[in-house]
């Protein structure tokens, strides 16, 4: 479904700023899998994301999605086969327009927009039902500007847009961590109703080590803008917050090393 | 009497300028100065064309056209080019007082003798009326001046309802959604940039729409008229954003059209009242300048309130 090969890209080429962000990531997956992408802060995992979606364009290396060469695809061309959610929640929706307009829009993902009415009348009673079965009672306030409720329902709201039409890649950059424990649960669990009943491909970036553990099929662990582990399989059902932990403590270990061998470095020669 | 229709006809022409700038300026969030440059070519256009003995209705879509063009010009500049906003108008309009001396040909173009859509206006009240006045409540009234007051009225009224059903439609919702969030809408798929070009298209047609129209309400093009357009403009948005609130697009563009010919009232008054014309300008800019500062002042003077009790 998604197939990247060799991307690389760096921020600021040639300047004291510059930010070798990704270097080289390969990485197929396929159709209807759930992987996790976890890592530590800078290592890469959501410019990865941010590549795939066409936030820029990459270096190096080519992305394919569904068949389709989308390396030199703009951002918005590549939303007619991507759904995402962002991790801040005010990024997903239009504040000032109300809850129907916003389904409205996301109705037409990849799809031409004319002079129809936006609020179509086939359109509403799906869409009623939809938000209904949240149980978060705002199938009452499709009128209102959705600016007005709360992070945990905008980001609910925000992964029903981005899945109303089917997306051929589904996109969740750390999604839930902007929100407060118990929203964070239910847009948790919510994404996983969602990607289960349509069985979406899906990448999501988090933090948890928790959703790690409990969510997905396949967790891809980055490091410094490379893959550095990829667990799948029997040992992805087998492993447990600790052994993710284990493994994150090696990564820190390591670069403490490099830091200290730098340090040492520095002291001898200079 | 005639000096209150006057001041309520120009007032109803202004709005659709007023309603231009309140896609820029609301809508979009760019303050686009191209405004004063685009209702100066609306009239020049639609001038040149009625000497020439073109169809008026025709010289006046002409007009709308060429201020469509010439916010296309200052949106591509702006986004393909990646310019300040404020800076794409500001050279747009600077390279529109040229083209504009060059479309009329000299500073100034008298249309006394054209046939335009305010002289068939004029000729089809008195037809109409059957005389040179009428009584209105009983006021005599130029039967020629009511009747370009309500084809004036008709007109804004369309124009209104038009740019509200525009804004309610798939493509006038992703716009909308452009100036909300852009990082959204093109997670949406919808293409960013065209809808900037296309917004400032819309915005600036009907700033020119509104130039052709003034044009041949007052009898006259000149190249100076759109000195200090896009103040006034923001002045009538900002007076119907007090007069019926920012809940809905369609309270706020009923609210524009009535903040537009509200505050021409208001100036025509302070006009008759000895204000001298010359500080017309001044008093618009200090006038939105307090429109623009006093709603957060007057937030910290409530903040500081309770804590100094």
């Amino acid at each position: 479904m998604l197939t990247i090969r060799g991307i690389r890209k760096t921020f600021n080429p040639g300047t004291v700023n510059e930010v070798r962000a990704l270097q080289g990531v390969d990485l197929t997956i396929e159709p209807g899998s759930f992987v996790i992408v976890l890592g530590m802060n800078g290592s890469g995992k959501s410019t990865l994301l941010n590549a795939v979606a066409g936030s820029f364009y990459v270096d190096e290396g080519t992305l394919t999605i569904a068949g389709h060469d989308v390396t030199k695809w703009p951002e918005h061309k590549r939303a007619k086969l991507i759904g995402r959610v962002f991790q801040n929640p005010f990024s997903g929706t239009a504040p000032t327009m109300s809850i129907a307009e916003n389904f409205a829009l996301a109705s037409k993902r990849g799809h031409a927009r004319g002079l129809g009415w936006a609020l179509a009348p086939n359109l509403m009673k799906p869409l009623r039902d939809r938000i209904a079965s949240l149980k978060m009672g705002l199938e009452d306030r499709l009128d209102n500007a959705i600016g007005s409720l709360s992070g945990g329902q905008r980001q609910a709201l925000t992964l029903l847009m981005a899945t109303w039409l089917k997306p051929e890649l589904l996109l969740l950059d750390e999604h839930t961590a902007a929100l407060d424990p118990k929203s964070a649960d239910q847009v948790i669990q919510l994404s996983d109703e969602v990607i289960q009943r349509d069985k979406l491909t899906t990448l999501m970036v988090t933090h948890s080590m928790q959703q790690a553990v409990s969510l997905g099929d396949r967790i891809i662990m980055m490091n410094r803008g490379r893959v550095l582990h990829d667990i799948r399989g029997a040992e992805k059902k087998r492993l447990r917050p600790e052994d993710l932990m284990d493994r994150f403590e090696e990564v820190r270990r390591r670069e403490l090393l490099d830091e200290s061998a730098a340090a040492m470095l520095h002291e001898l020669y200079i | 009497m005639t000096l209150l229709i006057g001041a309520l006809i120009i007032g109803l022409i202004l709005s659709l300028l007023a309603l231009g700038v309140l896609v820029s300026f609301r809508i979009f969030s760019m303050p686009d100065i191209t405004t004063d440059g685009s209702i100066t070519l609306g009239a020049s256009i639609a001038a040149v064309l009625l000497v020439q003995g073109v169809n008026p209705i025709f010289a006046t879509a002409a007009g709308a056209l060429g201020g469509a063009l010439a916010g296309a010009v200052t949106g591509i500049i702006h986004t393909k080019f990646k310019i300040n906003s404020l800076l794409s108008g500001i050279l747009v309009m600077t390279a529109l007082y040229s083209v504009n001396l060059h479309v009329m040909g000299r500073s100034n173009v008298p249309l006394m003798q054209a046939t335009t859509v305010a002289s068939f206006g004029e000729k089809l009240g008195e037809g109409l009326a059957g005389g040179k006045t009428i009584h209105i409540l009983g006021w005599p009234v130029a039967s020629a001046d009511a009747a370009v007051l309500v084809l004036a009225l008709g007109f804004t009224a369309a124009a209104g309802a038009a740019m509200f059903a525009f804004f309610r439609t798939q493509l006038g919702t992703a716009m909308r959604a452009t100036g909300d969030n852009p990082q959204m809408i093109r997670a949406l798929g919808s293409n960013v940039e065209r809808n900037i070009i296309l917004g400032l298209a819309l915005s600036n047609g009907f700033v020119a729409l509104s130039g052709a129209l003034l044009a041949q309400y007052q009898g006259f093009a000149d190249a100076q008229m759109g000195i200090g357009m896009v103040v006034w403009g923001l002045a009538s948005v900002i007076i119907g954003e007090a007069l019926t609130g920012t809940r809905s697009l369609g309270l706020t563009i009923v609210g524009t059209i009535m903040g537009s010919v509200l505050f021409r009232l208001l100036v025509a008054i302070a006009l008759r009242w000895g204000l001298n014309p010359n500080d017309l300008k001044l008093i618009t800019a200090l006038f939105v300048f307090a429109a623009l500062v006093l709603p957060g002042f007057i937030e910290k003077l409530k903040r500081r309130a309770p804590s100094a009790t």
